[in-house]
């Protein structure tokens, strides 16, 4: 790994400045992480008096579970929703920005701040808006023949939660975007419209393909984020109701192990988020070294 | 722009006319139900333009809160907040300058090592390890404390690979300069690499301000004692209250006051925040 | 003021060698060029006296002092770099003083020191600035007025011109001259630019793969190079080496020194009239002539060999390209070299 071609000579020194973080990461993040893998192997009789191992028995039963396997489908259908919505509004939002010179510095102001809001706070907000009894979608929703109501619908919970989550991450999509686009030069569109291609076709054919890093690293992001971040939107809003419809996999941990202190089980799906967090980090990262050619 | 058609020009404006519509109407929605009084909520449909109520509605929520929901008055967890952020924010960024700085700077034994350790951070959020993480907060007394809080969320990956990254960009003739200038390890660090390492600072503190200001699982996972509260997670309380009784307008003045920092901040520093988010990940 | 000696010095990288072995003395006030190709050693054995690089063996002494365990800011030395190293978020004056306050020299004796250097560089008007409001030459003259104002033992250049344009680089160079025997500092200079040490040096030390090939004096070097590589790096256009065996129809041999099988001769020892003295004719065909002010380069083969060489000749000779010529050299400018040894055969 590199460093300086002339390097400090203290031998004690770097130690020294590593020892917070190291001490804080081995303390909270390590250790623990370690202990939950440890106690996914492990079985605690309902006193807390005794621990016994026994090997794979907690995954075996999650993977028996029909709740665990249907919050794995709905996260899956949670997590692809949230991205293709949201990348599909910030990609839109972003080439329109980059066709505007000076207007589009104010259009990108009123776009970014929502990054900001903290997830519960998205969900309080259209929690609100979809209140069945006061809220204005319903509202409108009746008028089109549509009776909302998330707290029995599961479907429509569903698409509550993935609405507040994909609103929240537009503007984190919509920067990078916009770097991705600003970083296509200018040259190859203007050769592409002399070469007689319209702005639409040299969307597709120059412009899209070039930003496909981009896009790929939004696409991993997003599902990182509708997967971990969402926690707050999902409990202000269906706490993974009705009927487990909207119980996704960090929900699920959350529930069995803090409220039900079903320690084993939490334990077991807390390794295999961790297994899915490694997956999508390595994705991420051997992709950003691909990235470099661009 | 290539050529000039005045109607892509106008389906632009519109399309992003439509976009701020999105992203601006459910803030506005909460923002006209919180000047409002109670009696707009019983039934039927929210108010869509603004009320009467604001002043008053904003200084109960800030001054007493809602007594119902056991929280205490907004101001004391807008504190806790803002306590909360900025220590996560300064600390990030202090423990991850240092050890940024060993890592470049100098070679040693376990080096390596080192920097694999923080990168594992990077695939262990808090998510994931909920219940040990908990543990040892608990086996170290610090629950409902402010360290409790803080701590645990100071290890940062991204601000360490950051700061890398930025180390890695200045001359090496810099460093050597100041050597033969008579500087040692620290006076390099404080005179040279600090100073020059500014602006990453202030946009990496405008992102982990953000980043410690939204915490929601883990205060509520550390904090029973409603002296601790973030707002985030005292704002859950509120809501869960209003939704038995109309206090709608209430609550929604409370979710507008806990997300006026953090989006002032975005917008204010809308330069500092871009090259923050934009770096951090790269 | 002080001496500089490196003694056997070396480094090496691992296994692999830099610098195998360097001995040189610098005397008090000497401005002393290191030349060479890139990767010759010439700026690892600079960085080394410096203090930024640790030495494998040998050992370097400055002022009769033996620093190699010393720490850069110990051994009385200022560098100026390639890329002139200014703290960007410093004013030059912060650049100036920045050595000083950390020695810890009285503020009086700071300013004075600023100021001083300040009038002899002629910056005294870019105190305040920060370095990038500052041009390249500007720049530089602060890099140099940063190691004056420490009144250092020694200093040391790397490649100190490189980062400026060609008119500017000529201009800072005879400065750069004035200001060392204004100052008489002694001086390691290290570029990979043989006119610029021609033009610098006091005594020019030649480097080639991490050994010493020559050292002397401009003249010397130029005139009589030690070595086969010397005599191909100094001097543009490069010396000829032309193999004996190619000189047919010359009665040379007897005349050149036992162990001579290759001769060189610089593109200006050749003439296109016979001259009066001893000497041998080559015949070759003209291929391009290049006009290039006051002299013209003649580029020919030899018909005997087929070798390529460059010929200096004063005005622009009317010879047409692709003609047959014959061109002469007086024996008392061929330098005699053993291929074998790739050393000259004459030295004594």
């Amino acid at each position: 790994m590199q460093t300086k071609r002339t390097i400090f000579p203290s031998k004690l020194l770097p130690y020294i400045l590593l020892a917070p973080q190291l001490a804080v990461t081995l303390i909270f993040f390590i250790w623990p992480a370690l202990q939950a893998v440890k106690s996914s192997f492990e079985r605690e009789d309902p006193f807390g008096f005794r621990t016994t191992f026994i090997w794979f028995d907690n995954y075996r039963r999650i993977f028996a579970d029909p709740n665990y396997l249907s919050s794995l489908g709905r996260t899956a259908i949670f997590a692809i929703s949230v991205t293709l919505l949201s990348m599909a509004i910030s990609l839109l939002l972003a080439v329109a920005v980059n066709r505007l010179l000076r207007s589009g510095k104010v259009y990108t102001t009123l776009l970014v701040w929502p990054y900001a809001v903290a997830p519960v706070v998205v969900g309080i907000l259209w929690w609100f808006i979809f209140n069945p009894s006061i809220g204005l979608a319903p509202y409108i929703l009746r008028g089109l023949g549509i009776s909302w109501n998330h707290r029995i619908d599961g479907n429509q919970a569903m698409i509550l939660i993935i609405i507040a989550a994909a609103w929240k991450q537009i503007s984190y999509n919509f920067l990078f975007f916009v770097a991705g686009l600003q970083s296509v030069p200018q040259s190859l569109n203007e050769a592409a419209a002399i070469d007689g291609a319209g702005p639409f076709k040299r969307f597709w054919t120059i412009i899209f393909p070039l930003i496909s890093p981009t896009t790929f690293f939004l696409l991993i992001i997003n599902i990182n984020y509708a997967m971990f971040d969402t926690f707050g939107i999902v409990d202000a809003t269906t706490s993974g109701g009705p009927a487990q419809a909207t119980n996704i996999l960090v929900y699920k941990v959350y529930t069995d192990g803090v409220l039900n202190l079903n320690i084993g089980s939490s334990a077991a799906q807390s390794v295999i988020l961790m297994l899915i967090v490694i997956a999508l980090t390595i994705v991420q990262f051997r992709f950003v070294e691909r990235r470099v050619q661009y | 722009m290539v050529e000039n058609r005045p109607f892509l020009t106008f389906l632009t404006h519109l399309v992003l006319i439509a976009g701020v519509v999105i992203v601006v109407f459910p803030v506005y929605l909460a923002f006209i139900a919180s000047t409002h009084g109670p009696g707009q909520f019983v039934s039927g449909l929210v108010p869509l333009l603004p009320g009467p109520h604001l002043v008053e509605n904003y200084s109960t929520i800030w001054n007493e809160g809602l007594s119902s929901s056991g929280a205490p008055p907004i101001w004391v967890m807008m504190m806790n907040s803002l306590l909360m952020a900025v220590a996560i924010a300064v600390g990030k960024i202090a423990i991850s300058l240092l050890s940024a700085y060993a890592i470049v700077y100098f070679k040693f034994p376990f080096r390596l090592l080192a920097f694999w350790i923080i990168f594992i951070t990077l695939m262990l959020p808090v998510e994931v390890r909920i219940i040990p993480t908990f543990a040892v907060v608990a086996n170290l007394g610090m629950l409902n404390s402010y360290q409790g809080l803080i701590l645990p969320l100071i290890a940062s990956a991204t601000a360490t690979f950051l700061f890398r990254q930025f180390f890695l960009t200045i001359p090496d003739e810099l460093m050597e300069a100041a050597r033969v200038d008579g500087a040692g390890p620290m006076k390099f660090f404080r005179d040279i690499l600090l100073p020059l390492s500014r602006t990453n600072i202030a946009a990496l503190f405008v992102i982990l301000f953000i980043f410690g200001w939204v915490q929601y699982m883990w205060p509520l996972l550390v904090t029973s004692d409603s002296r601790y509260y973030t707002i985030v997670m005292g704002i859950k309380r509120l809501a869960a209250s209003a939704d038995s009784e109309p206090l709608w307008h209430l609550v929604m003045a409370a979710v507008i006051l806990a997300m006026l920092p953090p989006v002032l901040v975005v917008i204010f520093m809308q330069r500092l925040f871009v090259k923050g988010l934009v770096e951090t990940e790269k | 003021m002080a001496t500089i000696s490196l003694i056997d010095l070396m480094k090496s990288y691992g296994d692999i060698p830099a610098v195998k072995g360097v001995n040189l003395d610098v005397a008090d006030g000497e401005l002393i060029v290191l030349v060479g190709p890139s990767g010759c050693g010439k700026s690892t054995l600079l960085r080394m006296v410096a203090g930024l690089e640790t030495v494998t063996s040998g050992s370097i002494e400055i002022g009769g002092r033996n620093v190699v365990k010393a720490e850069p800011a110990e051994r009385d030395i200022a560098m100026v770099f390639q890329n002139y190293a200014l703290y960007p978020h410093m004013t030059v004056r912060g650049n100036l003083e920045y050595g000083l306050k950390n020695r810890g020299t009285p503020r009086e004796e700071i300013n004075r020191r600023v100021r001083e250097a300040a009038d002899i560089l002629e910056i005294g008007a870019l105190l305040d600035r920060k370095p990038r409001q500052l041009s390249g030459g500007q720049r530089q003259r602060v890099a140099m007025g940063r190691a004056i104002v420490r009144e250092p033992a020694a200093f040391l250049f790397d490649e100190p011109l490189s980062n400026l344009d060609a008119k500017l680089r000529v201009q800072m160079r005879v400065e750069i001259r004035k200001l060392q025997r204004r100052l008489k500092t002694t001086s390691l200079y290290v570029t990979h630019d043989q006119l610029e040490a021609m033009t610098l040096a006091d005594r020019l030390v030649v480097m080639n793969s991490g050994l010493v090939e020559q050292i002397g004096t401009p003249t010397e070097v130029y005139d009589r190079p030690a070595t086969l590589f010397v005599a191909g790096f100094i001097g543009s256009p490069p010396m000829n080496l032309i193999p004996v065996s190619s000189l047919s129809g010359n009665e040379v041999s007897a005349g050149l020194p036992s162990g001579t099988d290759i001769v060189g001769i610089r593109p200006d020892a050749f003439v296109l009239e016979q001259p009066a003295e001893p000497s041998l004719a080559l015949e070759a065909s003209v291929e391009l002539l290049e006009p290039i002010g006051g002299e013209s380069h003649l580029h020919v083969r030899l018909n005997s060999s087929g070798q390529s060489i460059v010929l200096s000749v004063p005005g622009r000779p009317e010879i047409a390209e692709v003609s047959d010529i014959v061109v002469h050299a007086r024996l008392a400018d061929l330098h005699p070299f053993s291929a074998q040894t790739g050393r000259r055969a004459d030295n004594p």
